[in-house]
């Protein structure tokens, strides 16, 4: 029986979740010592920043399994304080819809997020590289990466950005042909602002401007960034080149405003240009947005859009636990059956299909 | 056209296959439609204002088609249908199909040619008119910070800004050519001078220089965005709102 104990940010503050990390170079070990304990004939040990989950195969009965396997997670990581609902555990069929969950995102901070398949698969592919998987953990992981795969392709739950680095990427391509030939000033060299041109840059804009108040550190952030420091006094002159505009500065009053940009907008012949304010109290004067051709973002308005894309996250959420039951149900009823590929989908028949492992 | 007010009520936020399949179906019918009448009547079908407004018709479908070819560029349909549906029905009202009068000693060959080659033109300025409806609904969205603006599928706006642009010159460029072999065919005239007054040549050399203007002011002035997109509209309503009337005070074009 597949049994799963664990604990996650839905159950466990950072503080708990910290010490039950397990670092990579310790899981073979960890894994091998459940395994000649008997506890467990096959065990993949899933540890992220927002969860640590053991997964098992055990002939014990699932109470005795829970409690074993929690006593081993609190012996390995040395854990010595107080704990109460920490730790969840579930036994077949729970357990599987639980991995399913997890692999689709459903089950993470930000829903629908993809870094988690990734995190799943390193964890499966560390345990079998080691020997600590077997038949039954082969087939449930398989099917859990071909269910995440399902989902994201049948509904919208990846679907749209939720962080404001990613909406403010997808604002620049609704109003850019190509990001390929866009130059970004950031304004203010913060933690923020640092993210969202590190979004830029990733998806192909050509080069960045780095101007702050403190000229070592617009220097050091354009060092990282691969780009080029412009003096805090002299970045508006920079605006006939740039086509997008990152302001994150800690000025307390507007230092863009109608007044100052309208003439700058000469100079660049009326292409259009995106300016996303990122501080708090705002750098960027709210008339501006009235300006031909510029379009004015502020935290708020991207924090809007994320939100949107979350609602629309939530509204699939009952969609995809219904094709997670359908395919966890399949695999009890028919657990040696493959996952269907895309392409024999149609082709074959499941029941009829020779066992694949790998 | 359902079809595009049930796109509009969705945002764009799915594939519009169905609205090209829909409108590459009625081009096939309005193609075959077209082509039976030219060969009962032995000429081109764009020798009355009816005729005039299918070819026209036919040119916004035809070049809709080419661009949908880019699957971001296909729901230019949906805002071209109400458009064109509402020019269909115009062009049923009665009187527009009128039998030609007695004209003027002119080439078939070349009026055919020269009507051909203007109701081509305004189809390509019509779906650049189409192009800026579209960059104006974007644009506004992305300026009032709507979410359907992001959540759509439509293509960004300085894309849409180049098709505008490039369709205006295709269609600037069949004016001139159309307007050209109008005034080789009347020089034939012995009396051409006589229509040196016509109240559809000084139309038509008006909306001549008119796009002339929009497209100096584009790429000399570098205008674009929001006003060179109302420009666009603006113009090509005033072609459709004033082509008929000039029509029929013309004694060359309505004898």
């Amino acid at each position: 029986m597949l049994v799963l104990v664990g604990l996650s940010h839905h159950t466990a503050p950072v503080t708990v979740r910290e010490q039950f990390a397990f670092p990579d170079e310790r899981m073979p070990g960890a894994l091998l010592s459940l395994r000649e304990s008997g506890v467990a004939d096959e065990a993949v040990i899933l540890s992220t920043c927002n969860r640590v989950e053991l997964y098992a195969v055990t002939r014990l009965e699932p109470p005795r399994a829970f409690t074993a396997l929690r006593e081993f997670l609190v012996n390995c990581r040395n854990y010595r304080d107080p704990l109460t609902d920490e730790f969840y555990s579930f036994s077949e069929p729970q357990s599987l819809h639980h991995l399913f969950k997890v692999a689709c995102g459903l089950d993470s901070m930000v829903l629908g997020e993809t870094e988690i398949l990734g995190q799943l698969k390193k964890a499966y592919d560390l345990a079998l590289q080691n020997g600590h998987t077997g038949a039954r953990l082969n087939k449930a992981f398989q099917r859990a990466f071909h269910v995440a795969k399902h989902v994201r392709t049948e509904t919208n739950i990846q679907r749209g950005s939720v962080s404001v680095g990613s909406v403010a990427v997808e604002l620049a391509e609704k109003i850019f042909s190509r990001l390929g030939d866009r130059e970004v000033l950031v304004v203010g060299a913060g933690d923020t602002s640092e993210k969202t041109a590190r979004a830029l840059l990733s998806r192909g804009a050509r080069s960045i401007l780095v101007s702050n108040r403190s000229h070592d550190k617009a220097v050091a952030l354009a060092h990282e960034l691969g780009g080029e420091a412009v003096p805090f006094d002299n970045w508006a002159a920079e605006f006939a080149r740039v086509d997008i505009v990152l302001s994150c500065t800690s000025a307390p009053h507007f230092i863009l405003d109608r007044a100052r940009l309208e003439p700058l907008m000469k100079l660049r012949r009326n292409r259009p240009l995106l300016l996303i304010d990122l501080a708090v109290p705002r750098d960027i004067e709210p008339e501006v947005n009235f300006v031909e051709n510029v379009y004015l973002y502020n935290i708020d308005n991207l924090q809007a859009i994320a939100d949107g894309y979350l609602k629309q996250r939530q509204a699939e959420v009952a969609r995809c636990e219904q094709i997670i039951r359908e395919k966890a149900e399949a695999l009890l009823v028919h657990p040696h059956s493959p996952p269907p590929s895309s392409t024999t989908r149609l082709a074959l028949n499941p029941d009829q299909s020779p066992l694949k492992l790998m | 056209m359902i079809y595009s007010v049930f796109l509009w009520r969705n945002g764009f936020r799915r594939d519009d296959r169905i609205n090209y399949l829909l409108l590459l179906l009625a081009f096939g019918l309005h193609t075959a439609a077209m082509l039976q009448r030219g060969f009962r009547l032995d000429r081109c079908p764009v020798h009355n204002l009816y005729e005039a407004t299918i070819f026209v018709m036919w040119s916004i479908v035809a070049l809709y088609l080419a661009l949908g070819l880019w699957t971001r560029l296909r729901f230019l349909g949906a805002f071209a249908s109400p458009g064109l549906f509402a020019l269909g029905v115009f062009a049923l009202m009665p009187g527009l199909d009128a039998p030609a009068g007695a004209r003027p000693e002119l080439s078939p060959a070349w009026t055919s040619l020269h009507a051909a080659l203007l109701s081509l033109s305004y189809g390509a300025l019509g779906l650049s008119a189409v192009a800026a409806l579209m960059f104006l609904t974007q644009e506004r969205d992305l300026k009032f910070h709507k979410l359907h603006a992001i959540f759509s599928l439509m293509p960004p706006i300085q894309r849409l800004e180049v098709v505008v642009g490039r369709l205006l010159v295709a269609g600037f460029v069949l004016l001139t050519l159309g307007l050209a072999g109008g005034v080789v065919d009347l020089a034939r005239l012995d009396n051409a001078s006589a229509y040196r007054g016509d109240p559809k040549i000084v139309w038509s050399v008006g909306v001549w220089l008119l796009y002339l203007g929009l497209i100096v002011m584009r790429w000399k002035f570098a205008q674009g965005g929001r006003r060179f997109a109302l420009s666009v509209v603006g113009s090509f309503l005033f072609v459709l709102l004033t082509f008929w009337g000039t029509n029929v005070l013309s004694p060359l074009h309505h004898p």
